[in-house]
């Protein structure tokens, strides 16, 4: 044995102890509970319940996942034989319900929406329409706030890179939200979006003379955007506290020489401070992403979910029916389709996007 | 310089360590932890007194008073913390819970009955509305200081003002034309913004179960059928479709707002009445004095409801030291501590001796109404079932959507769907022994 295989191997056993307190607690914390949720995901394990466990196979995955259209039939006017009409000429419809019980097959579905196309009526039923509608929100909020929040902290990053007077006082002001509960800045921002008294239809209202009065929370239409915007606002200054580091780390040659080759700001800007921040957005969009799939304590605090199913989000799902309707099982099994489905995403946006690629 | 005053700092802190292990108490003295749930400020002030007074009268044991962080109405917070406690093993001794949750936890076994403990003196002095509440199964899981009370609140001078007819018993309470008739009035008159204030300012959760199912009660509706514990045509039946519309009714008449700020809606003057429970009457007569009164529920037609039922102290089963925990209880049953209690929140007092001597709410008294509802009957449970955590949440999530929007009959059905599922999940909740 060499001298330096010696210490090669003096060196992995350094290496092993020095990670062993993450390690540990990577394992204590999420490795332990995850082994947890799948094991429970097969079972109806209750919170709080002097039922046994029992194995239930996939039996809350099927119920998570349960889908299908039905194409309701027109009540038929028994007397003429044709369908009904309402005293606007429109079929008169049975209630999906009647059916949706009077079928055993559809045992355990809830109608989830009903839609008028292709000249029939159909309606979605699932087994469990909160969750499939959990997913649409989670996604749709995903799909706004990374480039929403990522540009705005670009942007915020570029204007306190400016060589500007009290440079310092702006970055610590757009970093506090970071640093504050986000459970208070949701009661805040409550009181700010209440429709009639709130900071924010006041203002709207002073500017476009009482046009534009959303109602915010109270609405199904517009509580997930009430939220996106709270949200996005919250978190910026993190995004543009790395973009700032990024911005600070291209080298000042670089814009000399643009300079020199006449680029004016926006050329700069585009050939030079984009490319040059590419690993920088990488990071950012990745842990934006995954941050921003964890959305819960605006959920918790300022909707509950509603109105109408319009802000449940898939964490908020798993801690309604795994904590408060007591079913750790099925808690459980939301947990295990998120993890696979967070997973997939992160290794799909990683292919996408190298980050080796140094620009000089 | 520096040097000295950190060490001095040092020296400082290891003398709190040993004083603090110091403070500890002698060693055959009992240690009970007691959790609380944090209701209004001066309430909270009060239990924590009849805590340290406890402990302060007698030196076998001592009450660790805990009060975890909890909403105002729902606790849900705090629920919380109990669920999460009573799967770890870690519950308190001596348990502060709502009401209605009494059975979910009194069925998963992990609450001690109380029947062996109480003399038939303390129980036939007991307000039977909190035996009703505190009994499943046939024994009594729970025991609170005081009962709640939902009534409406009104200004004297603004409701003469309006020309209405001014109730002043359970009898004579409006009837639904005659209330509707009186939001009419009150809402023209100039100085009012709004003609009631609904508390809805505390969000979807349990003030939702505990003031609205009363008014699906007195439509003729209910939650749960009582013997099946099924709401297949109970609450999606077209009786509660009528309550709910006509709740809805309220806020597109502009009678009531979805969006209060804040608690003060009444006494700021913007709301004409209160809708409410007792928890808000003394700071409402603190603002108003005796222009304030409080009002019967109104009759709606198929029966008069009110709501009842209250935050109770009971003894979980993890608890080592049960007769000791009875000590802490009894003491929390003497009509003086509930009477201190009582008339701190305005809550209705627990014991019929205590009710003798308040002159809150005796015979005359300005609380009276509470009393009167809960004595004849009108007060009614909230549904006695185990599976009660997931009926008040179908139902609390099924008005939010509608009062936002959402179509009745849909929103109905799904809740009563979602009850169907919890009690099939629970293989219809069979009795425990």
């Amino acid at each position: 044995m060499t001298r330096s295989s010696r210490f090669q191997s003096h060196e992995t056993v350094y290496a092993w102890l020095m990670s062993a307190p993450a390690l540990i607690g990577l394992f204590l914390f999420v490795a332990l509970p995850l082994f947890g949720g799948v094991y429970w995901s097969f079972t109806n394990k209750r919170l709080i319940s002097p039922l046994p466990t029992k194995y239930i196979g996939l039996q809350n995955y099927q119920n998570l996942l349960g889908l299908q259209i039905i194409r309701l039939q027109p009540e038929i006017d028994e007397a003429t034989g044709e369908a009904q009409k309402d005293l606007e000429g429109r079929p008169v419809y049975p209630r999906t319900r009647t059916i949706v019980r009077g079928n055993p097959v559809y045992e355990g579905y809830r109608e989830w929406f009903t839609t008028d196309v292709l000249g029939g009526r159909f309606v979605v039923i699932a087994r469990d329409p909160t969750f499939l509608r959990s997913l649409i929100n989670t996604f749709t909020f995903v799909l706004v706030i990374v480039p929403g929040q990522g540009g705005l902290a670009l942007i915020m990053a570029l204007l306190v890179n400016q060589r500007l007077r009290g440079r310092y006082v702006f970055r610590t002001i757009y970093f506090s939200p970071v640093v504050t509960s986000m459970a208070v800045l949701a009661i805040v921002w409550t009181f700010l979006y209440n429709p009639d008294q709130g900071l924010i239809n006041r203002f709207l209202n002073a500017i476009t003379f009482g046009r534009l009065q959303p109602d915010w929370l109270v609405s199904a239409d517009s509580a997930l955007l009430a939220i996106i915007i709270l949200s996005a606002w919250q978190a910026a200054g993190f995004q543009m506290v790395i973009f700032l580091a990024g911005l600070q780390g291209i080298p000042q040659a670089l814009y000399e020489a643009a300079q020199i080759d006449g680029g004016n700001t926006w050329q700069q800007f585009r050939h030079v401070t984009i490319p040059q921040l590419r690993n920088t957005t990488i990071f950012v969009i990745i842990s934006t992403t995954i941050l921003a799939f964890r959305l819960f304590t605006q959920v918790d605090v300022m909707t509950k979910g509603g109105p109408q199913d319009s802000t449940v989000t898939v964490i908020y799902h798993a801690v309604d029916t795994g904590f408060r309707q007591q079913k750790i099982g099925y808690g459980s099994a939301v947990t295990v389709l998120f993890f696979v489905l967070v997973v997939t995403i992160a290794l799909i946006q990683r292919a996408l996007l190298k980050s080796d690629v140094e620009v000089d | 310089m520096n040097r000295i005053v950190k060490y001095l700092a040092l020296v400082a802190i290891l003398l709190l360590l040993f004083t603090s292990a110091a403070i500890i108490p002698a060693q055959d003295m009992v240690e009970l932890e007691l959790w609380y749930h944090g209701g209004t400020q001066e309430e909270n002030d009060e239990t924590r007194a009849q805590v340290d007074r406890f402990n302060a009268m007698q030196d076998a044991i001592h009450v660790n008073f805990v009060e975890l962080a909890g909403s105002l109405v729902a606790g849900t917070g705090y629920n919380d913390a109990v669920n999460a406690a009573a799967v770890a093993g870690d519950l308190p001794c001596i348990l502060d819970l709502d009401g209605p949750n009494l059975y979910n936890y009194a069925w998963a076994g992990f609450l001690a009955p109380l029947d062996d403990y109480m003399s038939d003196e303390l129980r036939a002095d007991i307000l039977p509305s909190l035996i009703d509440q505190g009994l499943y199964n046939g024994k009594i899981y729970a025991m609170g200081q005081y009962d709640s009370g939902l009534a409406l609140v009104g200004r004297v001078s603004l409701l003469e003002e309006a020309g209405v007819r001014i109730p002043t018993s359970i009898d004579d309470a409006w009837d639904l034309d005659e209330f509707n008739g009186v939001l009419a009035s009150l809402q023209a008159l100039d100085n009012v913004e709004y003609a009631i204030d609904l508390k809805m300012n505390y969000g979807a959760g349990e003030w939702y179960t505990y003031a609205f199912s009363p008014v699906v009660q007195g439509f003729g509706g209910d939650l749960i059928d009582k013997e099946t514990l099924s709401a297949e045509g109970v609450l999606n039946g077209p009786e509660a479709v009528a309550a709910m519309e006509w709740i809805r009714s309220l806020f597109e008449n502009g009678y009531a707002t979805l969006t209060p700020p804040d608690d003060n809606e009444f006494i700021n003057g913007n709301a004409a009445m209160g809708f409410l429970g007792h928890w808000m009457a003394t700071g409402y007569y603190e603002a108003f004095g005796d222009d304030m009164i409080v009002l019967p529920v109104v009759n709606f037609g198929a029966r008069q409801a009110t709501g009842m039922g209250s935050w109770a102290w009971s003894i979980t089963t993890q608890c080592d030291n049960p007769d000791a925990a009875w000590a802490f209880m009894e003491f929390m049953l003497t009509p003086e501590e509930i009477l201190s209690i009582t008339n701190v929140n305005a809550a209705v007092p627990g014991r019929l001796s205590a009710l003798a001597m308040s002159e809150l709410f005796g015979e005359g008294g300005r609380m009276n109404i509470f009393v009167q509802q809960l004595e004849s009957g009108i007060a009614i449970p909230r549904p006695i079932t185990p599976g009660y955590p997931a009926v008040t949440s179908a139902f609390f999530t099924a008005m939010d959507n509608i009062i936002k929007g959402g179509d009745i009959q849909a929103e109905l059905d799904a809740a009563v769907d979602k009850i169907e599922q919890d009690i099939a999940d629970n293989d219809g909740y069979p009795i425990q022994n």
